[in-house]
Formats: C-alpha cells, sequence, structure tokens
C-alpha cells in the first residue's frame, strides 16, 4: 500500500505539497491518517513538468529509496520546483522478507521515451501467478523495459500498450480509455486465474497536461483467510480532490481558494491537512479526469464499471 | 431556569422521553446552562466535539463548508432540538458549523457525562441507545431526502419482482471464520461471547452482483450485514442516480425502516458478489428491544453503522450523480 499525490494547474512550489500542509504527502509516509496499521517507507518518488524549464514536455524526475522526511536534497529542490503538474508517491511495502525495496519499484514509474508516467496505491494479490499472463497483452517493445518486481509496474506497462502510440502523447480520452481497458485486461487474467480476492487498485496516469486518476478495487470485500492486509484493506482505499483556483495559505489554513472556471487541481490518497472541509472525497468506483486548456481546466468524473 | 423547570424541558426532549425523573434530575444537575448571543459560533465543521447541546431557546443555523469558499446552510435547530450528538458519539469532528441566529439559551453536556449515560446495561442506558438510534435514523432520512431533491424526478419504479423480498431465495451458507469477523473494526473492543451470540442470531447467505435486496420506498423485511463484499446504497431518480453508500465488511443496510416503520430510504444493490448475516424482523426486534450483553452489542454495531453512513452521505462526493 501507498500514498499517492496528483497536482495539475497554476504553478506552485512543490515544497506547499510535500512538506508545508499538515497532512502533506511527506508525512503521509510516516503518519497516515485513513491507513490503519501500515506506513510508507520503502521510499519516495515525484514527476514533475515545468513549461519554463528547458525542454518542457521532458518531466523532472526524482526517485530515492530513503525516508523523505530526512532527505535533504529533497527539500532543496522543492523549495525551488514550482511545476505546472506533479505526480508524487510514498512507496509502503508488507513487513515481510518479500518485499523488495529498491530504486527499480519506485513510481512514478516512466519509460524513457513515452510521454505517460503512472503511480499506485493497491495491491494485486496473487500477482506473481498472472503474471505471465499479462505478457500477451504487452507491446514487446514495452515489455522489455519493465525492469522492477512491482505489479505497478506491469500495470504501467499495459496501459502504455492499450494507447494507439505508447510513445506518443495520447488524448486525455485516450488515456482514459487505455486505463479502463488495461483494468478489464486484468479483471479477465484475473478470471483466468481464478483470483477473486480484494485488490485496490487506485491509479493516476499523466501526460503532464492531463491527469487520469482511478478508486477502485477488484473483488472488493473479501479477503484470503488471515492476510496481514486484512485491517488495511477492509475500508475502500481511500481517494480525495481539491479543485479551485489556487492552493495556498491564508489566516494559517492551507486551501483551494475558488475559482470558477477551475484553474488548478489536487488528486490525493488523503486530504493534505487535517481539516478536510475544502476537499472532496473521489467516489468509489470511478474514474477522475482533468486537463489543462487555455483559460482553466477541464475537469470529469464517470462510473467506472470494468 | 430552576432545576424543576430544567427536569421539565428535558422531560419533552424526545431523546430523552421514557427516562425516569430521577435520571432528568441528575442530568440537570449536570448539564450548564448558557446563554448565547446572536452571531455566536458554537462550533465549525471539523471542530472536536466537546459536549452536546440541548437548545431551550432561540435559534441556531447549521451549516456546511463546501469546497471554493462556499457555506451552504442545511437546516435551523429550535427550542427542543439536539445538536452535536454525531461528533461526540464517533469521536470524529464536527459534520456542521452551528451559528446562533436568534440569542437564547442552551443547556450543555459534556463528553464525559454524555458517555457516562450511554455505559452499562442498566434500562436507561438501554433506551437512550434506542432513542439514539431513531434519532441518528432521522437525521439519516432528513439528509437522503436533500439529496433526492437535488436529483429530482421522481423514485424509480422497480419491477415487481425487485421490489419483493428478495432475500429469502439467497443461497444460504456456513458462518465465517471468527477471527475474521473479530478483525474488523466493527466488531473491535466487544466481549467475544455477546459478539458471537449477536453473530449466530441470523442465517448467512451469499448474493450475486446486482441483485437489488432492498428497494427504496418499500418496507424492509430484515437487517443485513456484510461480512464479505459490497453492498450500494443508492437513490435513483430516473436516469440519474446517487450512491451514497457502500456498505462493505463489517457494515450493515436495510434496518432504517425496522427501526422506525417507515419505507426504506434507499435501494440496496450488491455491487460485489457477497457474503451477508441476515438478520429477520422478528430477531431484529428481539436484539433491538431486549437489554443484556447481547442487545448492548447490537445497538452499538447498529449506532456506529448509523454514524458512518451519516457521515457518507454529508460527503460531498455523495452530491456527484452519475448516470446509470
Amino acid at each position: 500500500m501507498c500514498r499517492i499525490l496528483a497536482y495539475l494547474g497554476e504553478p506552485l512550489p512543490v515544497r506547499n505539497l510535500l512538506f508545508d500542509t499538515d497532512n502533506s504527502l511527506v508525512r503521509q509516509s510516516y503518519s497516515p491518517r485513513m491507513m490503519n496499521t501500515f506506513l510508507n517507507l520503502a521510499g519516495f518518488g515525484m514527476t514533475a513538468w515545468d513549461p519554463t524549464s528547458l525542454r518542457p514536455e521532458d518531466p523532472f524526475t526524482y526517485r530515492a529509496t530513503s525516508l523523505p522526511s530526512f532527505d535533504r536534497n529533497l527539500h532543496f529542490l522543492a523549495s525551488k520546483l514550482a511545476p505546472t503538474c506533479l505526480v508524487a508517491h510514498v512507496r509502503g511495502v508488507t513487513y515481510s522478507g518479500e518485499g523488495v525495496v529498491a530504486d527499480t519499484n519506485l513510481h512514478p514509474f516512466h519509460f524513457i521515451g513515452t510521454r505517460v508516467v503512472l503511480a499506485h496505491n493497491g495491491h494485486l494479490r496473487q500477482f506473481p501467478s498472472m503474471r505471465y499472463s499479462l505478457v500477451e497483452h504487452v507491446e514487446p517493445g514495452i515489455a522489455q523495459r519493465i525492469e522492477g518486481t512491482t505489479e505497478s509496474e506491469w500495470i504501467y506497462a499495459l496501459i502504455l500498450s492499450q494507447l494507439d502510440d505508447p510513445y506518443g502523447e495520447p488524448a486525455t480520452r485516450e488515456l482514459a480509455d487505455a486505463t479502463a481497458n488495461a483494468l478489464r485486461i486484468l479483471r479477465s487474467v484475473r478470471a483466468a486465474h481464478g483470483i477473486d480476492t480484494s485488490s485496490p487498485a487506485n491509479i493516476c496516469v499523466s501526460t503532464g497536461r492531463a491527469v487520469v486518476a482511478t478508486r477502485f478495487s477488484f473483488d472488493y470485500g473479501w479477503y484470503p483467510p488471515d492476510d496481514e492486509m486484512l485491517e488495511t484493506d477492509l475500508p475502500f482505499v481511500s481517494l480525495w480532490y481539491a479543485i479551485g483556483g489556487e492552493y495556498n495559505q491564508r489566516d494559517g489554513d492551507w486551501r483551494m481558494t475558488a475559482g470558477d472556471p477551475p484553474r488548478s487541481m489536487i488528486i490525493a490518497s488523503e486530504p493534505l491537512t487535517t481539516d478536510s472541509s475544502t476537499w472532496l472525497e473521489v467516489p468509489e468506483y470511478s474514474m477522475l479526469t482533468a486537463e489543462l486548456v487555455p483559460g482553466g481546466l477541464e475537469f470529469e468524473t464517470r462510473d467506472l464499471d470494468v | 431556569m430552576s432545576d424543576r423547570e430544567t427536569v421539565d424541558f428535558l422531560a419533552t426532549i424526545p431523546l430523552l422521553e421514557d427516562q425516569e425523573e430521577a435520571d432528568l434530575a441528575e442530568l440537570a444537575r449536570v448539564m450548564r446552562r448558557r446563554t448565547v448571543r446572536d452571531g455566536e459560533i458554537l462550533w465549525r465543521q471539523g471542530d472536536d466535539a466537546r459536549e452536546v447541546l440541548f437548545v431551550v431557546d432561540g435559534a441556531v443555523s447549521i451549516s456546511l463548508q463546501q469546497p471554493g469558499d462556499r457555506t451552504v446552510e442545511v437546516g435551523r435547530a429550535g427550542p427542543g432540538e439536539v445538536l452535536g450528538e454525531i461528533a461526540l458519539l464517533d469521536g470524529q469532528g464536527h459534520t456542521m458549523s452551528a451559528r446562533v441566529t436568534e440569542a437564547g439559551t442552551v443547556l450543555a453536556l459534556a463528553r464525559s457525562d454524555f458517555a457516562a449515560l450511554l455505559v452499562g446495561q442498566h434500562p436507561t442506558a438501554f433506551r437512550l441507545r434506542r432513542r439514539l438510534a431513531s434519532l441518528l435514523t432521522s437525521r439519516l432520512r432528513h439528509q437522503l431526502g436533500h439529496l433526492a431533491v437535488s436529483l429530482g424526478g421522481e423514485s424509480a419504479r422497480l419491477p415487481a419482482e425487485d421490489a419483493a423480498p428478495a432475500l429469502v431465495d439467497l443461497e444460504q451458507c456456513p458462518p465465517p471464520d471468527s477471527e475474521y469477523v473479530r478483525r474488523m473494526a466493527t466488531f473491535h473492543d466487544f466481549d467475544p461471547l455477546a459478539l458471537w451470540s449477536f453473530l449466530t442470531s441470523g442465517k448467512y447467505v451469499r448474493c450475486p452482483p446486482g441483485r437489488t435486496l432492498v428497494a427504496e420506498g418499500t418496507p424492509s423485511t430484515a437487517y443485513s450485514l456484510t461480512i464479505n463484499g459490497a453492498v450500494e446504497k443508492v437513490l435513483v431518480r430516473g436516469d440519474r442516480r446517487i450512491r451514497v453508500g457502500l456498505a462493505g465488511p463489517g457494515m450493515a443496510f436495510g434496518y432504517e425502516s425496522l427501526i422506525d416503520g417507515r419505507p426504506s430510504p434507499v435501494a440496496a444493490i450488491a455491487r460485489e458478489r457477497a457474503m451477508l448475516l441476515i438478520l429477520p424482523r422478528d430477531v431484529f426486534d428481539r436484539l433491538f428491544y431486549n437489554e443484556d450483553a447481547v442487545s448492548r452489542v447490537f445497538l452499538e454495531v447498529i449506532q456506529r453503522d448509523l454514524l458512518a453512513t451519516l457521515r457518507q452521505t454529508l460527503r460531498p462526493c455523495a452530491r456527484l450523480a452519475a448516470s446509470v
């Protein structure tokens, strides 16, 4: 289990999202409020797009297996960057000898030459038994780039493979459809292998101009006997968003200002502030899309029935 | 306001109906009488709850903070009404803000004194728990009514076979592993024997996804508790619908009309295949009105469910209607 964050909108200092609020993403690595019995200590990663940077279509990436709260480089960078799009992630792995804490397993995943990145909050139970059945659904050139051991990277490869051009920048609708198709493939492969236990798939994919996020679980509510993740998985994995003009601090409180049409949006596993009254909960079994357009941001939520 | 007047006032409050005069006198003794000014903020949404308030006179506006710096008034409370009990019961922040719109008087009951009323297995505590269940059901219906109005249109007319009680022909199955059930947050901190007596009071069934288990606007015939899987609570109006709650493991549905005798305020439809514990009306009534350790567990489970469902219906996403 992990925590994810996506931002799209007006240029915003990264530190406002990672460090400054009382339930910031980095704080969620060691003190998540909406996860039971689990911490996210297996590394940090972020991908950011800044239109004023050199080659703005190429995002800036930073990933480290160290704890982000003690990462001084991250503190310095977060104070200097003010992107218009950010995807960030703190990774959690089960407390066993099976989890692999390694740079190659850190999110967001981004294969060089592609224009889409992915971060995932969730886990596909019994993934090892279905891994190789996914190969036939993944573009060979994409499959060759898989370096890590996580199911998240396979989901990423699967989504890229559903695009007309895995190396081009897809339109928002195409990216949303590719994500839903990837979930359908996962459902059919799970069925073929007789896998019918709860497997959350809160996915966030982005091109820097658009974000697609899902709040979804396969077979929610069913668990193997003696499951070590049970207490964490019993509630539907959370996802929230805040949308409006810009995210800033007023009278000591961080909040999204009013904006019509909206110009900025944050999507996060948990609200970035303990006061969640200005945040909206993404409905279970749904997909959210947001895209930067001239004059603001287009946004849509729809039921996800795959 | 003399102690006598306070006792007389408390006796008129539905939440405290049926309480012995001696209990009301004790309550009056620990309550603090407070004058409130026009415009005074009693609490803001999200604030920690410290007390429950009984409005003696004056008026209070109840409002919901919305994203984009908007505030929406969702109701007004006047003499005899109770405020702040939800946050006090579930230990989370206040669900809404409360501001005085007409100067008056309130009686404040501190968290510890309120909690003391509910502990133990004496008749007073059982009566109060049942009254709280009725009050929370009423609040839930009020909130669901607001959501239904926002959807517009008429309540969906379900086919006759869907509107009929759908629980009888579900496949029965053995009870779940007790260790699994005890790991659910819903059942933490209950006496194991009393909990097991509750969990063996009904029958266990399996249900396929998509099955309508309770139809909106018809009386429910049973209390259902999700053991595995998930059941959606939805309002349907024409081609629009709102999911107002998701009953995953440890969450219940179908009991509102068993509490207040009115039709079910929402439909319950299996979203995932599910394993359910079904308590028919007679079993529900026995557990609801008995006053023993098993009933205490049952009333606590219902209270937790009502509180969680109320919070679900208040979350802004519930207003996001999706086409069916």
